[in-house]
């Protein structure tokens, strides 16, 4: 083990991009702080915007070049498009090394390698190896201490900043010596020292994976069972001696290999960035980037990778071979020779459950990749990997615009990507769950790590468990840290938590049942044995008696949770893990949707109600008689009825007491003495009548004739159904089953009567004007999404829970009245149509992380974002769309999106956000996400899981207190209150012969008025869901100092500035007025005056 | 800078409140126990000559500044100055007097109030002098006169908005009554001008049938064109002569020039963004 092997090692390490992390790291971070932290409500729009490009005539028809032309044909070729190109490109430029950081890294190399040379008494390798070294981890307790012996030394040395210790791919028993220098390059480059074995030191026969090569009686201190049976094999700790005896020529081939062609390195260069993006290559037992490179090379040896491709190409074959080539049944191999001698795959397959062989045809690459276990066949990350294969190609193959920044670009942390995630901690529990699993041979290949060796048993144990209601399980190991040479290594119980991610499957989630076998079947005591107590015999409706397990869930938030049950009750029962080491991080953020009387629910079901309940009605209007005209369509077009709002209705019942009461109109007032009664909003239902001839052709005389029409319907519905009605002009309130429903008339053609204008010659055109543009919004579109969300609430079950989470939040932020329900709504559902790269959400929990993700990244001013509801948007006409996108860019609203009936205008949010408020919404997302992330992934528990829905109030000018007595909603505060007022609301429902009072939100009315007496001067922003402060913002431009107007004196004074008069707001007084207008409901106006100068 | 100002107005109360020129301002406030007050900002109606405007030259009294609690009260609180004839409140300044028709509350809901300007017509011209030398401060809500704000308002609105059916239906009523009648009007007014030459000598045809005829609008005309384009562009051959197959192929490159630029500058943006540093 002489010191010449090092130097080639070093190179070796170093050429490879591994190096390339920590430079980026250090300039990385600045760069984003620079950025994101900024929290200034403007930001001028125009900056940073894509103009539609303008070519002459001239430069777009000029003759072609043959360079040119080839490069055009290139890009077809090679690549996907030229934007690809372009894309891939510049990423490449990001992470290649630059030449001079190289010279500086090679000089360092040099460096190192005289240094090493020079190391005071280093015996030879002979003399510390001897024969059977390979035996009981004797050569690994050398190895170590020749590292000892070389790190004492070259710590003296003034060249290095930091020597320090590490494990090799988290291998305990293979520390390696990390070297940096010292100065302004000790971020730039870390040399490791691996210490080798001379090539032919050790005999591969003796390392087979059916080889022992630790003993029992040495490790346990006592022989195996003492019958003689054999010792177990011990392919992990083979697999580690001879990673080290091939390291020099692994890294010889893969140099030869790959710098034989540009695009080869191009290729690894990209798959190492795809790999780091999902945190495959992260913590122990990683998909590392040496793997990808070997599996290039494999590629490009069975030609299926040419030298001729380019980096996108290679990238692509490697995926496509990934996601289609199954590992863990036919493994593959380097090896060309076709010596008898060598083992053969299946040994490797029963030793390991991935097989990739090195060109040695002795040492499995993949071997980490297992999770240590010889006798079960199983592999999460290889899964995992596999699963991500797939997707990507699907995202590869669907053509999609941003396919670059959804493959490389963006981060799929675990947290994100995994539906639940669970974290077991302390470690130590995982001691006794090996000795309970009987994992012995495990141990003792492991060499007494006994988290990787409980990994493989747990984690097949929960998968079993879990079933269908699983897609996929993936596990996460924080890396080992590094140590100072002068401390003790670290633990295995100090290497932190152990993470798993749970993808769920929506389907398997609704089914409380595990269905076992019929009692008096053999395998019906495995189901036992397996399931414990919670096993019991059940007679179905069959007339079959069967094992079962039933889990208590009533509803659909608790459905969602059964896993939880299943892995603590499966943890305990065969690992011995308690409940309290079990840290289930699923449901922390369901509390904020959760109705107030049912505290297990998150609303799914009582949304179920009113939905069923509209059916209902919508069956009575069909079959109504009488009515003049036919019901052509009854559609919905309320957020309860597409599930998405966010405290769904409950059946109500009044108690008259506590109201006024207006007997001849037959409805209840609020009344003074009493807090306010409780809100009920009508659902908006539409109902369109047949054409008719008989319908006039005069707007106004629509209007009456559908004000008779809202009369009609009351009529027949009290004397048919026996319904509480109320009809105005424009709609009527029915009530039925305690909930309240808002009956619109609509007649299809009367947008276009709005619409129509005469020109002098008498030719009738069309031009949208205000009011048609609101009545086909609310007839027209508003119906057809209400029943597409619908619709996709039925394929996505999760879809409501994170529309409405979604929705709470921006509400909590005070930013709710900025944006248009429909236009969160959408936002969610892009989460579920467009979910690359990831999977849609089936959790509440992840889908509301992505989108604050999706919130926070998403580039607004040149991008629309595509809700491609049913699919009906192809490719060709989103590239339509979004160059239509581009050249109407300025008179789009800031926020536009498109879907299959919305492709230009963006109905839903032309009213809102402004650019500000966007802004605003974005940056608290951005200082949301990561901490919300941080609070799940903190394996001791979420903490206060409030903290990012409650919103910062020092940013405002004034601050006007509610009294929560006329707060309606109070109950729905983001801390909701211990106690809150009486509502007038019965517990039980039932019939009412008064009509409620509906829509009476004291709140609302005080901030209608606000708006409408100081919209100009200033911004005034609420928490719906019963927040208890309106916060106002002063607009700085209306309060610079203005000449005299007659038409803009709304709530300014006059005064005398330098001899001149000038109108400035008359703060004071309306600060006073706040008080004035919001009698009864305004406790205090909290003014911060050192915040404004006028 | 708020409470220098306050010292200002503490220090000469009798001092002339600033007004611009040609008003005179008027302090006005919701009740006694406000401390700052608005200032209505008042002058003689007068317009230039040769504008047209409704309004009494010399009675009336133009208002700006009125704010939103003092809607109906602002005739009771100027009764002081003289007999008040009308008090028409508007969002804008409007010379003319907006159109008097009774607009039903049934299908016209009364706006939200925020400041408004107001034209005042006093019986009297004196009424007008009288106004504009108003000391003021002016109460909105007194002891004997109150106004209701905040939940004592909003109850009594929403008590107020409670649809009265049978109103509501003989509103209803009446309007199509009115309705059915002028169309019946226009169509007997249209039946007696058939066949009857108008004073340059045309007729008037007009075509009263089972099958419509092609109806006189954008819409249709543009669908006939889009028809005939189709048509045009069937019977055309592509890419049959020489110089049709060498521009179709210019345009491709054309095409092709436009995206790269496109991307180009998409890649520009992006970098600039330092969008290209993957983590």
């Amino acid at each position: 083990m002489g010191p010449a092997p090092a130097g080639e090692q070093l190179r070796g390490a170093t050429g490879e991009p591994e190096v390339m992390e920590p430079a980026l790291e250090g300039t990385g971070k600045e760069g984003k702080k620079a950025s994101s932290r900024k929290r200034t409500l403007a930001e001028p729009p125009a900056k940073g915007l894509l103009q539609p490009v303008k070519l002459s005539r001239a430069e777009l028809y000029k003759e072609p070049t043959n360079e040119e032309l080839n490069r055009l044909r290139e890009t077809e070729i090679l690549f996907h498009s030229s934007l690809l190109r372009l894309q891939v490109e510049e990423l490449l430029k990001e992470v290649r090394l630059s030449e001079k950081k190289k010279d500086r890294i090679d000089a360092f190399l040099r460096e190192v390698n005289q240094r090493v040379v020079r190391v005071p008494s280093v015996p030879e390798t002979e003399e510390i190896l001897q024969d059977k070294d390979g035996l009981n981890q004797r050569y690994f307790r050398k190895r170590a201490l020749y590292l000892a012996h070389l790190a004492h030394h070259l710590a003296q040395d003034p060249l290095f900043g930091s020597v320090c210790f590490s494990y090799t791919n988290g291998c305990h028993l293979k520390p390696s010596l990390l070297l940096r220098p010292r100065g302004k390059d000790e971020r730039l480059v870390t040399v490791r020292l691996h210490p080798c074995p001379p090539p032919d030191f050790f005999r591969p026969c003796r390392l087979l994976p059916t080889k022992n090569n630790v003993r029992s009686a040495w490790y346990r201190g006592q022989s195996p069972a003492g019958d003689g049976s054999p010792e177990p094999p011990t392919p992990r700790y083979n697999t580690w001696v001879l990673q080290d005896t091939v390291l020099e020529s692994h890294l010889q081939l893969l140099s030869t290999i790959l710098s034989s062609a540009q695009g080869l390195k191009d290729g690894v260069a990209l798959l190492k960035v795809w790999l780091r993006q999902r945190e495959l290559d992260k913590g122990q037992g990683g998909f590392t980037g040496f793997l990808v490179s070997m599996l290039v090379v494999f590629l490009v040896s069975t030609r299926k990778i040419h030298t001729t491709m380019s980096g996108y190409q290679v990238l692509r074959s490697v995926l496509q071979f990934l996601a289609t080539t199954d590992l863990t049944v036919n493994g593959i191999s380097l090896c060309l020779s076709s010596d008898p001698s060598l083992p053969a795959l299946a040994d490797f397959h029963q030793a390991f459950s991935v097989v990739f062989l090195d060109s040695s045809g002795h040492l499995n690459l993949c071997a980490d990749v297992t999770a240590s276990t010889y006798h079960q066949g199983w592999s999460l990350l290889w899964l995992q990997v596999q699963h991500e294969a797939r997707l990507s190609m699907m995202l590869l193959d669907s053509r999609a615009d941003d396919g670059f920044h959804l493959l490389l670009m963006t981060p799929k942390p675990m947290i994100r990507a995994f539906d639940h995630v669970l974290h077991l901690r302390p470690l130590s529990r995982l001691q006794a769950a090996c000795h309970r699993l009987k994992l012995w041979p495990e141990l003792q290949d492991n060499g007494g790590d006994y988290v990787s060796a409980a990994l493989g048993p747990l984690t097949t144990l929960l998968e079993q468990g879990l079933g269908a209601r699983l897609n996929l399980l993936a596990h996460s190991r924080p890396p080992v840290p590094e140590w100072d040479i002068s401390q003790d290594p670290p633990k295995h119980k100090d290497s932190g938590t152990l993470t798993l991610g749970l993808l769920l499957r929506p389907e398997g989630l609704t089914s409380v049942l595990e269905l076992g076998p019929e009692a008096d079947q053999p395998e019906a005591a495995k189901f036992r044995q397996f399931w414990g107590s919670r096993s019991e015999l059940r007679r179905f409706q069959d007339g079959a008696i069967r094992e079962a397990v039933v889990w208590e869930a009533a509803s659909m938030s608790q459905k969602r949770l059964i896993p939880h049950q299943v892995v603590t009750h499966l943890l305990a029962l065969h690992a011995d893990i308690p409940e309290t080491c079990v840290h289930y991080v699923g449901g922390p953020l369901d509390a904020l949707i959760q109705g107030l009387k049912e505290t297990s629910s998150t609303g799914e079901e009582a949304l179920v109600a009113a939905v069923r309940c509209y059916d209902d009605l919508s069956r009575l209007l069909w079959g109504l008689e009488g009515l003049p005209l036919t019901v052509s369509a009854v559609q919905g077009a309320h957020p309860v009825l597409r599930y998405t709002e966010v405290f769904p209705p409950t059946p109500v019942r009044p108690a008259f007491s506590f109201y006024e009461t207006l007997r001849e109109r037959s409805s209840l007032l609020p009344r003074l003495d009493k807090p306010c009664p409780a809100y009920v909003e009508p659902m908006t239902v539409v109902c369109h009548l047949e054409g008719s001839g008989q319908w006039p052709q005069d707007a106004e005389a629509v209007q009456r004739v559908r004000a008779a029409f809202q009369l009609r319907l009351a009529e027949l519905l009290t004397q048919q159904h026996g319904l509480q009605c109320r009809a105005t002009a424009t709609h009527t309130d029915v009530l039925k089953d305690g909930f309240v429903f808002r009956i619109r008339v609509a007649y299809q053609r009367e947008p276009q009567i709005l619409k129509e204008v005469q020109s002098p010659e008498g030719m009738i055109s069309l031009r949208d004007t205000a009011a048609s543009l609101r009545l086909e919004r609310d007839t027209r579109q508003l119906p057809l999404l209400t029943s597409a969300l619908h619709g996709l609430q039925q394929q996505h079950p999760a879809f409501s829970g994170v529309a409405r989470l979604a929705k709470r939040w921006v509400r909590a932020q005070l930013l709710g009245e900025g944006f248009a329900d429909e236009s969160l709504d959408l936002v969610a559902a892009a989460l579920f149509l467009h979910p690359e790269p990831f999977t849609p959400p089936s959790s509440p929990q992840v889908g509301f992380l992505r989108f604050l993700f999706l919130v926070s990244t998403f580039d607004w001013k040149n991008n629309p974002l595509f809700v491609n509801l049913n699919n009906e948007l192809t490719v060709e006409e989103q590239v339509e769309i979004r160059s239509g996108f581009l050249a109407a860019r300025a008179q789009l609203p800031v926020m536009v999106i498109v879907t299959p009936q919305d492709r230009k205008n963006s109905v839903w949010t032309q009213d809102g956000p402004s650019a500000q408020i966007l802004q605003q919404l974005v940056v608290l997302a951005a200082e949301a996400l990561p901490m919300l992330e941080k609070q799940l992934m903190d394996p001791r528990g979420p903490g206060d899981i409030r903290t990012v829905f409650r919103p910062p109030l020092d940013i405002y000018d004034v601050l006007i207190r509610l009294s929560p007595r006329h707060i309606p909603r109070h109950r729905q505060a983001v801390d909701s209150p211990a106690a809150s007022f009486c509502r007038g609301l019965l517990s039980q429902p039932g019939p009412s012969s008064l009509m409620l009072v509906l829509g009476y939100d004291p709140p609302q009315l005080y901030l209608t008025q606000l708006r409408e007496a100081f919209g100009d001067l200033a911004l005034f922003f609420y928490d719906q869901h019963g927040g208890e402060v309106i916060g106002v913002l002063w607009k700085p431009t209306s309060f610079q100092p203005q000449p005299f107007k007659a038409s803009s004196t709304k709530g300014r004074m006059v005064m005398s500035r330098g001899g001149e008069l000038v109108m400035v707001p008359n703060v004071e007084a309306i600060l006073e007025d706040f008080a004035v207008l919001g009698e009864g409901l305004v406790q205090t106006v909290e003014a911060r005056s050192e915040r404004w100068t006028v | 800078m708020v409470a220098r100002r306050r010292k200002c107005a503490a220090r000469d109360p009798e001092d002339r409140i600033p007004s611009p020129l040609g008003y005179a301002a008027i302090p006005i406030k919701f009740s006694e126990k406000q401390q700052a007050s608005h200032y209505l900002y008042v002058r003689a109606h007068g317009v230039r000559q040769g504008t047209k405007s409704t309004w009494p030259q010399k009675r009336t009294l133009f208002v700006l500044n009125v704010p939103p609690y003092c809607t109906e009260s602002l005739s009771r609180l100027l009764s002081t100055c003289g007999l008040v004839q009308s008090v028409e409140l508007q969002e804008k300044p409007d010379l003319a007097e907006s159109p008097k028709e009774s607009r039903s509350k049934f299908f016209h809901p009364k706006p939200v109030p925020g400041f408004q300007v107001a034209y005042v017509v006093f019986q009297k011209p004196s009424g007008v002098s009288a106004a504009l030398a108003l000391k003021g401060p002016l109460l909105v809500s007194t002891e004997s006169h109150p106004v209701k704000s905040g939940i004592h308002k909003w109850i009594s609105d929403y008590a107020d908005s409670v649809p009265d059916p049978e109103a509501l239906r003989v509103e209803v009523d009446t309007f199509m009554e009115a309705y059915d009648q002028k169309i019946a009007e226009e169509e007997a007014k249209a039946k007696e001008e058939e066949g009857v030459p108008d004073e340059e000598g045309w007729v008037k045809v007009t075509r009263r049938g089972r099958r419509p005829v092609l109806p006189r609008t954008e819409a249709a005309s543009l669908r006939v064109l889009e028809r005939e384009r189709r048509k045009r562009s069937r019977k055309e051959l592509l890419n049959f002569y020489a110089w049709q197959h060498r521009e179709s192929k210019m345009e491709h490159l054309a095409q092709l020039r436009k995206k790269f630029e496109e991307d180009k500058q998409r890649i520009e943006l992006l970098r600039a963004q330092r969008k290209f540093r993957p983590y």
